[in-house]
């Protein structure tokens, strides 16, 4: 065996705080290594030639990669492999940057003794490797793009234009989502609908696009390449191909009066009725909360487009992948009671601003003030209501609200010159093209901007709203009069997409928007393969950027499946039928069906098999291997970790490849630093876990042992880390009767998106340990 | 969270020091102050200068705070800005920055146990009412008073107190 390890610097990511000539030195001593190099880039042209190239001249047969973490190279390197001519699979990386350096940057020897370790692990890992073929299958091309808003509508229409079939799929009785009701957008002031129509209409006449409106989506299963999705589509109770969109005729006979959800609540609409003006399709509705099924509408409409005998209709489809673009929902501005929204007539939202400057909103573009009907002498915004602001729970900037606030002043003061226009405001955040600019020409418009987030709105005895503020520029303390106050109020994560993040095991932030792959590299790929996120479903974005991130998962989305093949890497679980005892406890514990005991033995279904290995940890005989996660492998790894136990506490961790891994690596990413007590094992699951492993930690003497996966709900593998729960809470009943502490073993559910979490739970645990002492202290002692 | 660059004063405030740091000056909290309104206080200011000026402890508008809360419990970014006041005030009594009103109050404390003793009106109007001259505090119950004597002598209020 000729083992090649080639340790990266990662310029000075990682050379700056581990010593790489010493870590050269100890990793040249070790067995089977034939060659160690340290080179400043190792994913550069020039790391991959010279790997090539040694490969070649020195007989390697197996390489190590000590550098940055598998998620970002291992492909890279995977096909450097192939290229030299080795099977790709007998690689390992061991996560020096992320898991160390990144993370230590303060303890220089220990860190470096950490990433011998790691090394270690890896070189014993490398020695079990087996080669395999990679297995190629079949992809749907079609994609399915959730939510009609701008980002949706921009991602259909560039795939259907380059000749994908799309699915859309909106839960509104029409698509155009908020920028539908916006009157005019920045930086260019034109006409929202007038730019955003022409797309909606697009998309409803495009061949490509299979629309479908007040519909949701109820199942989504499968993976990459074939997901399956169900939904249903409610019924309008309008027939779509003969409502010919009069609306006049139906809705004027109807009897039933309600607030129209499409003007904030603010104008009254009918039960039956068409959303807006442009609707897409044209065609109205019913809105069967309110409908009295009194039939005049069915008397009065000329096309006999009316039909109540419409039930909801379900459907399905195959996709090869899914855009999820379902948008964010406004604050709630009663949450802000100091500013007295819904109790203070004269107090309204940008949103609610944006309908009575709209056209056709239900002032028909006039701003009154509510309670007097009469166009407002001084108004005031109020910024950062809901935004910035840890009390409601919204630490972050919304982004598009100090913009969409000197927008409507703009266009107050372009409308009502006289009107005396002001925005209080703690930043004001332009940072976009022609933004600054923007700001500029809102000021030189005569709109006054005060320094200072208002405390409170009150009524005195006259019944004059007054806004308390400290002008922050002035230091001084004052209160001023207004009739009309707008709050800027900010963007929320919507509920609505809750559902589809469960379906498709998307994780979510602290902020409760989707998190996506890499805050910063991968901006509309999702954690899980084949899912795209596009616009404000992963945050507060403004139009231009969810327009860019619609065309960008269109691109993400092509790329993956334009060659209508896909590949896998071949890690399905495999029986062997010598061991099997075919006592079914491996069909029990997959949660996808694929085990199945044939004529006594356990028999995998090799395509389907997702590969989180909990079949493999439940097996009572060890008769179910993982390639390329195999028990000896695990164990080897185990074992080097242990070999030479250099600190105290020492901690084995098991972190899921799905989240708890990129916990630590948003920990590294991050440079949040933590103890450097613990060794990583990367797993696919947590239901990997084999309660074994963690005994042979604990026997070879490892002080903790720390088992994390996804949070408790949102397994990539469905109950993948309930197993592991189960698993090891009877494990821990298990150390308790033979005299351990049960603390020893520690269980913690980590979203990808907390790289904070896992920080803190490797100190907490250090802490734990430091109390109980090294493992076996509180054993008896044994009296000779 | 450390706090870098530490002026003394910041470093010195162990709950809420690091916190401050986390201000991004929008006002709220000065806004919001009923007492602001009428005194020289203003809140933000004074978060800001105990990050970068130790005659924070000798600023006359520490002790203007009512300690209503109303700041707290607005601050977007979570600040204890009320919590921080308290430890300003006892940073600055440690350095024996008290102004004699305090100090009377404080010597009242170590003689009667009570910060607003008992006088003759009160006296009379308890009676008035039915009520028995003295209330049931130490001021009835003299081996009482020694044990508040003690615990206040054992935590060096005394000594805090006769500081000149």
């Amino acid at each position: 065996m000729r083992i090649g390890v080639y340790i990266c610097h990662c310029g000075l990511n990682i050379a700056s705080v581990i010593n790489m000539d010493a870590l050269h030195r100890k990793v040249e001593e070790m067995e089977d290594v034939t060659l160690v190099k340290d080179i400043q880039f190792m994913c550069s042209d020039f790391g991959q030639e010279q790997l090539i190239e040694d490969i070649k001249e020195n007989n390697i047969d197996r390489i190590l990669v000590a550098a940055c973490t598998p998620k970002l190279h291992e492909t890279t390197f995977k096909r450097v492999l192939e290229k030299a001519g080795i099977n790709p699979y007998l690689l390992e990386i061991a996560n020096i940057r992320e898991q160390c350096s990144w993370v230590h940057m303060h303890n220089h020897s220990m860190a470096t003794q950490k990433a011998f370790d790691l090394i270690k692990m890896g070189v014993a890992k490398v020695k079990l490797l087996a080669p395999l073929q990679i297995r190629k299958f079949k992809a749907n091309k079609d994609v399915l793009v959730i939510g009609g808003g701008v980002a949706g509508i921009e991602a259909a229409l560039t795939l259907a234009d380059a000749g994908t079939h799309v699915y859309m799929v909106e839960k509104e009785p029409t698509i155009g989502g908020k920028m539908a009701l916006l009157n005019e957008v920045f930086p260019t002031n034109d006409c929202s609908i007038c730019v955003l129509a022409p797309k909606m209409t697009d998309v409803q006449n495009h061949p490509n696009i299979e629309m479908r409106t007040y519909s949701e989506i109820t199942d989504i299963s499968g993976s990459v390449g074939n997901f399956n999705v169900k939904g249903i589509q409610h019924p309008r109770y309008v027939m779509v191909d003969r409502c010919k969109g009069c609306i006049d005729e139906c809705s004027h006979v109807c009897p039933v009066e309600i607030p129209n959800p499409f003007d904030s609540g603010l104008g009254k609409t009918k039960a039956i009725n068409m959303p807006i003006p442009q609707a897409v399709p044209q065609s109205a509705y019913i809105n069967n909360e309110y409908c009295v099924g009194c039939g005049l509408c069915k008397q009065a409409c000329p096309a006999d487009a009316i039909d109540f005998s419409l039930k909801e209709e379900e459907f399905s489809f195959t996709v090869g992948a899914v855009i999820v673009a379902t948008g964010y929902q406004g604050f709630d501005a009663k949450r802000k009671e100091e500013y007295g929204y819904s109790v203070y007539p004269d107090v309204l939202t940008n949103m609610e601003l944006e309908r009575l400057l709209n056209a056709s909103g239900p002032t028909r573009g006039k701003v009154v003030v509510p309670s007097t009907r009469e166009i407002p002498k001084k108004v005031a915004f109020i910024q950062c209501v809901g935004s910035r602001d840890e009390t409601v729970d919204n630490p972050y900037c919304s982004r598009v609200c100090c913009m969409s606030s000197m927008k409507n002043a703009q266009m107050i003061k372009e409308r009502y010159p006289d009107t005396d226009v002001t925005i209080h405001y703690i930043d004001i955040r332009a940072a976009g093209e022609m933004y600054e600019e923007y700001y500029v020409r809102t000021q030189l418009m005569g709109v006054n901007f005060i320094r200072g987030k208002v405390a409170e709105v009150q009524l005195d005895t006259q019944g004059q709203m007054k806004l308390r503020y400290e002008d922050t520029l002035d230091c001084a303390i004052r209160e001023e009069p207004y009739d009309l106050v707008i709050l800027g109020t900010g963007m929320e994560a919507s509920t609505t997409s809750d559902p589809i993040a469960k379906m498709l095991n998307l994780s979510k932030r602290p902020d409760r928007f989707l998190s996506i792959a890499h805050p910063k590299m991968r901006p509309v790929d999702a954690h899980i393969n084949g899912v795209f996120i596009a616009g404000c479903a992963s945050g507060p974005k403004e139009i231009q950027t969810s327009i860019a991130q619609g065309s960008a998962s269109a691109a993400r989305s092509t790329r993956l499946l334009a060659k209508g093949e896909l590949e896998n890497d071949p890690f399905s679980a495999h029986v062997d039928p010598e061991k099997c005892i075919g006592c079914r406890i491996c069909e029990n514990t997959c949660n996808f069906n694929t085990i199945k005991v044939i004529d006594g033995k356990a028999v995998v279904d090799e395509i389907s098999c997702q590969t989180c290995g909990s079949c493999s940890a439940s097996c009572p005989t060890d008769a179910i291997t993982m390639p390329h996660s195999t028990d000896e492998q695990i164990i080897a790894q185990i074992r080097a970790a242990l070999e030479v136990k250099d600190e105290f506490p020492l901690i084995i961790a098991f972190l899921c490849n799905w989240c708890s891994y990129g916990s630590a690596d948003l920990a590294g990413t991050s440079r949040i630093q933590y103890p450097t007590n613990v060794r990583i094992i990367k797993v696919m699951c947590a239901g990997r876990v084999d309660p074994d492993f963690a005994l042979e930690a604990l026997q070879g003497g490892a002080d903790g042992v720390l088992v994390t996966g996804c949070r408790l709900d949102e397994c990539h593998y469905i109950l993948g880390n309930l197993d592991a729960k189960h698993r090891m809470e009877n494990l821990k009943e298990v150390l308790d009767e033979i005299g351990l502490d049960p603390k020893r073993l520690r269980l913690q559910w980590i979203s990808a998106a907390e790289g904070e979490k896992f920080a803190k739970t490797i100190e907490d645990f250090v802490d734990e340990l430091t109390e109980l002492g090294p493992v076996g202290s509180e054993l008896p002692e044994v009296q000779e | 969270m450390s706090v870098r660059n530490e002026p003394n004063v910041l470093s010195r405030m162990e709950k809420t020091g690091s916190t401050i740091l986390k201000c991004m000056h929008c006002g709220v909290c000065s806004g919001s102050c009923p007492s602001g309104r009428h005194t020289s206080l203003n809140v933000r200011k004074l978060l800001r200068k105990a990050c970068n000026d130790p005659a924070v402890l000798s600023d006359d508008s520490l002790w203007m705070c009512t300690t209503c809360y109303n700041c707290q419990e607005r601050c977007p970014r979570g600040i204890d800005i009320v919590d921080a006041i308290f430890e300003m005030r006892a940073l600055a009594v440690q350095e024996g920055i008290i102004y004699p009103e305090h100090r009377k109050v404080g010597e009242l404390l170590l003689e009667h146990g009570h910060a607003v003793p008992i006088n003759e009106e009160n006296r009379t109007k308890r009676e008035a009412l039915g009520l028995d001259p003295l209330p049931p505090t130490v001021h009835s119950f003299p081996e009482g008073l020694e044990e508040v004597k003690k615990l206040l002598t054992s935590c060096g209020f005394d000594e805090l107190m006769s500081e000149e």
